[in-house]
């Protein structure tokens, strides 16, 4: 094989990986936003179900325990937001900041607690490490199968289920949920569980998938970029995943163009995936639409 | 919903920022007893690396010195300055700043507090009440080099660096001529992963490094370097150098060999030097010779790298001792930098 071809084929893997857990915090933001919670705290979920996904996988022995640890940490990160953002009416920005600096703090002092090690776990068993395809291992190929089963049945979810279509007649006005007889707090308190789900699942993805160890910090931001995948994917599943592919594809490209182009110092490479970001959301602006009641309480 | 967005960027960046600052803290010191403070760099503990090495130092001064021991790690550079200022206003026997990218701040917090000792690893602080202490990368680094040259069996080498700056300049370039010092027709890629913590990047990029043609990767990228030792550990003929500790036995036999930087000797020297109120002098070196950088003693790859070439290596890092050989440590070195001839 040539090392062109090559290439090529590393930069399509990569797109892949990368895009993955972008993706899963991605539908987890669109579920919650279409319900009316702006969902801050995605960055949060992710390094919780990071960091349980690593301390089970540790515990037991397998990593499938620990990638249901992670969405069930996740999920308890939602009920946990969800919860405030709805009965508590607590101001939805602030109380997801409040679900990051948990979550990171939690996982910082977990690690010295548990593992008795600060900054970074030990290595624990990776999901599934063989190799299926050349250059991507079997478990990173369930998960991104998975993320894309994902993104169907969430699309299938939304707009063709009526809880779906209650779930964003949440979103888009509150009262007219009331007046149908039903309660569109418990509605929303539900949409961010499985929002906190997917973003814990995009976590695990990353500690226990794509390497095999929790270290601090290691989600770096992507719950962010993740919040900007759904905006660029105008607050639809398959938008979204699009969205999330297009970041991971810059990132994976920075990679593989990095020392090809001297003149480009590797600072300017690495700025590309935020400067994709920026520009995607810069380019939509006043041409999208939110949820009309997308982060005001009820 | 533009009020709406500008509240979420806002929440964004205090996130980012206020993510910093871990915390290791123990008890206060008794009377009497030696107060050690060390200031991580944003690499942080457990990176079986740089910081780890650090530690390891303190660790040691701790049990054989019975030291009390207080570590602030940092997540980013805005986190210098407080880590800093904290353990200042604790009046502790000596503070460690751990890492070059802290230079400036230290400059600063050294004035403001002129009657504590402190101690920088990596960088010259030249402060009457600063001990710096430098090593010679680019010699260990050369060695590195030297060594991938002559094992490597595409003729293709890579270095996969943290962070552009000129400390790991001086590994790169370092590692690049030790490379040629054996043959000027090897070929060398360099990538950087832009942080010392995204072990995926590390690994992924090692990937992209080792299927563009390289069979030996230097990795020196603190915690993101795990991520590339990672990655060689399923590849056939394929093998990664480690840095700064000890890390042949991260992947027995994949890791060829490690250059490792003896920060935890440095630190422990200095905490020994204080409690024995000796006088430090201003600017500690530490190169081959006193083994403040070096090569392992390839535990797990003897027979794969064949006594022939581990001898040629010992040969070379003579030639560097007695002052036949003087690696460069710069770039500009480098453009200029020709093989010597032996």
């Amino acid at each position: 094989m040539s090392t062109g071809v090559s290439l090529m084929l590393t930069l399509l893997f990569l797109t892949l990986i990368k895009s993955v857990p972008i993706v899963y915090a991605a539908l987890g933001g669109v579920i919650s936003e279409r319900a009316g919670v702006v969902n801050i705290g995605l960055e949060g979920m992710m390094t919780a179900g990071a960091f349980s996904a690593v301390v089970f996988t540790n515990l037991t022995g397998s990593p499938i325990v620990g990638l249901i640890a992670g969405v069930f940490f996740g999920a308890v990160l939602g009920f946990v937001l969800g919860f405030a953002a709805t009965f508590f009416k607590v101001d939805q920005i602030v109380a997801g900041v409040g679900i990051n600096l948990v979550a990171l703090g939690g996982a910082a002092y977990g690690l010295v607690l548990i593992f008795n090690q600060p900054g970074a776990s030990p290595q624990v068993t990776q999901l599934a490490p063989g190799q299926l395809l050349p250059q991507i291992t079997t478990g990173e190929t369930a998960m991104i199968v998975l993320g894309l089963l994902c993104a169907f049945g969430l699309n299938w979810f939304i707009y063709r289920t009526p809880w779906g279509l209650r779930i964003q007649a949440c979103g888009e006005n509150p009262r007219a949920v009331t007046d149908a007889g039903l309660n569109p707090l418990r509605l929303r308190l539900y949409s961010v569980i499985a929002s906190g789900a997917l973003a814990g699942l995009g976590g695990a993805f990353l500690s226990i998938c794509e390497v095999n160890l929790y270290s601090d910090g290691m989600t770096a931001g992507r719950g962010f970029i993740a919040l900007a995948a759904v905006i660029f994917g105008r607050w639809t599943p398959w938008g979204a995943t699009g969205a999330a592919v297009f970041f991971g594809f810059f990132e994976a490209l920075q990679y593989v163009l990095q020392g090809r182009i001297s003149w480009l110092p590797s600072d300017a490479m690495q700025a590309l995936p935020y400067l994709a970001a920026l520009f995607a959301i810069a380019g939509l602006v006043g041409r999208v639409r939110a949820p009309a009641a997308d982060g005001v309480p009820y | 919903m533009k009020h709406k967005a500008i509240v979420i960027c806002a929440a964004a960046a205090a996130f980012l920022t206020l993510a910093g600052c871990g915390k290791h803290m123990a008890g206060a010191a008794r009377p009497g007893q030696l107060a050690l403070g060390m200031v991580t760099d944003v690499g942080g503990l457990g990176d079986k690396s740089f910081n780890d090495s650090a530690y390891r130092g303190l660790l040691n001064a701790q049990k054989s010195l019975g030291a009390n021991i207080q570590v602030l790690q940092s997540r980013s550079a805005s986190d210098y300055q407080p880590n800093l200022t904290a353990l200042s206003e604790k009046h502790l026997d000596m503070i460690y700043a751990i890492g070059f990218l802290m230079n400036k701040d230290l400059d600063q917090i050294s004035k403001q507090y002129p009657k504590q000792h402190y101690a920088i690893i990596d960088a010259v602080v030249d402060d009457p009440n600063v001990v710096s202490a430098t090593f010679k990368e680019e010699d260990g680094s050369f060695l590195a080099g030297a060594l991938a040259a002559l094992v490597s069996k595409t003729h293709h080498i890579a270095f996969l660096g943290g962070q552009d700056i000129p400390l790991l300049r001086k590994f790169e370039v370092g590692y690049i001529a030790g490379a040629h010092q054996i043959d000027p027709s090897v070929k060398v890629d360099v990538k950087w992963v832009g942080s010392f913590e995204d072990v995926a990047g590390g690994q992924e990029l090692a990937d992209v490094l080792f299927n563009g043609g390289a069979d030996i990767v230097y990795a020196a990228a603190g915690k993101a370097g795990i991520g590339a030792i990672d990655a060689v550990k399923t590849r056939a003929n394929a093998f990664v150098i480690g840095v700064d500790s000890d890390q042949d036995s991260l992947a027995p036999g994949k890791v060829l060999t490690s250059m490792v930087k003896h920060v935890d000797v440095a630190v422990f020297d200095i905490a020994q030097a204080i409690q024995q109120k000796k006088g430090l002098k201003g600017h500690l070196i530490f190169g081959l010779k006193d083994d403040g950088v070096g090569l392992t003693d390839f535990k797990y790859t003897r027979a794969i790298i064949g006594r022939a070439n581990i001898e040629r290596v010992d040969a070379i890092r003579q030639d560097i001792v007695s002052g036949k050989i003087s690696p460069p440590a710069t770039p500009q070195d480098l453009a200029t930098w020709k093989p010597v001839k032996l």
